[in-house]
Parts: structure tokens; sequence; C-alpha cells
């Protein structure tokens, strides 16, 4: 089975820890991720400039193990992380900021990434909200 | 069109469930995470809407206990494996963000 999943929420969020332990059953149940797009604040996720308190799950740094390791599309939503301050050295040199925060493996790219892995994947989850 | 719809948040603050348990259709079934497992406190509105309607329900277990909510035995819970497979077994997944 071939499964989509887009994260809405912010590092931080108790979904995104779902969505990440959701994505390792998948795996570890034999299937098939063909895209994980963070989409609206779920750009947080790919940001190198998240500091997690030491008591608490390291989302950004457990998403870049997870995705690096199982060799996955990690599709960052542009638009979204444009708006959130999320860029890559690529963005940061077009708009001249300082402040790269997302690296390999994530890529920014836009929506219709989201609409092409929905069309390829059985199963399109959401992940978002409280 | 069997669709699991999945809640996150708590049904003491919005109108999701209210409005999800209006929509669900016979073949349907509902997971409740996170916030959302405040649903099966006893004798409270939520629970009472869930025990009368006797939807397929299943709730997330570590989400359940880390909030001490006890699992009624007309509701199932289940662990991240089993959350996979009820995506499986239903066409779509329908998440109330």
């Amino acid at each position: 089975m071939k499964f989509a999943i887009a994260l809405f929420s912010a590092a931080h969020a108790p979904s995104s820890r779902r969505a990440l332990l959701f994505a390792q059953a998948a795996l570890a149940g034999g299937h098939e991720i063909v895209r994980l797009f963070f989409y609206q604040d779920g750009v947080y996720n790919a940001s190198d400039a998240v500091v997690t308190p030491q008591d608490e799950r390291d989302l950004p740094k457990q998403w870049r193990a997870f995705i690096t390791e199982q060799q996955l599309d990690g599709v960052v939503c542009i638009a979204a992380a444009l708006r959130r301050g999320v860029l890559n050295d690529e963005e940061a040199k077009r708009y001249q900021r300082e402040a790269v925060a997302v690296s390999a493996p994530w890529e920014l790219s836009g929506l219709g990434q989201l609409h092409d892995a929905v069309q390829d994947a059985d199963r399109l989850i959401c992940f978002g909200g409280a | 069109m069997p669709t699991l719809h999945v809640l996150s948040h708590s049904p003491f603050g919005d109108e999701r469930l209210t409005s999800c348990l209006r929509l669900l259709g016979a073949a349907d079934a509902l997971l409740l995470c996170g916030d959302a497992t405040y649903a099966l406190q006893a004798g409270t509105a939520p629970f009472e809407a869930l025990n009368t309607r006797r939807v397929k329900l299943f709730v997330l277990a570590e989400d359940a206990e880390a909030r001490a909510v006890q699992v009624p035995d007309w509701a199932e819970a289940v662990d991240y494996p089993a959350f996979v497979d009820l995506s499986i077994h239903h066409d779509k997944v329908n998440t109330w963000l």
C-alpha cells in the first residue's frame, strides 16, 4: 500500500509526533511512503533553527534522521516556508536573507507536489491541529 | 465509500465531534487521538453521544493512557500499526484538522 502523508502542524504540536509514529509504523508494516509533504506550520518540522527543550522529543531532528535513513521524499511547501522564514540556501540568496534554515534531505517545492503524491498514492493521511 | 474519520481536538472546545457524528456514514469509523480522547470521559455529553450512537469507535491507546481516560468496552484501543491497518481498511481517511 502506498501512502502520501501531509503534515500541517509545527514540530512542537502533538500531531507532528503522531505523523512521525504513523510514518514509521507504515514502513515497519512493509508499506511505501511516496512522499511526505510539509504544509502550513508543518514547514517548521524541516527547520534546522528549531531548538527543542532537552526533555522533549526533537521532532525536526527525528524527521531528518527518518527521511535520510529511509531515503524518503520530504517536500516542504515553498510558499508556506517563505512566509515563515524557513528558507533554504537558494531562497535566502534570491530574497537576500542571511538565515538559512533548510537543507538536504529536505526540498522546497510547490503544492503541486502534494497533488502529484495524492495521485500516486493509495491513501492520503493528513496530520495537523491539536 | 467507508471513511475513517480522525479527530484530535478536545470535544469540549469546538463542534468538530458534533459535526463529524452528523456526517458519519453507516460504514464509517471514528478514531479518537490526542485531546479528542477526552470524549470518552464517562458522564460527559460527548461520551453519551458516542455511547448512544454506537459508532465504530477506535482510540489511540497511548493518547488515552496519557490522559488517564478509560476506554469503554464499546470502543477499541489501537496502537500505531493498527492505525495504519485502519487507514488501509477504509477507502479514505478524513482528518478533522
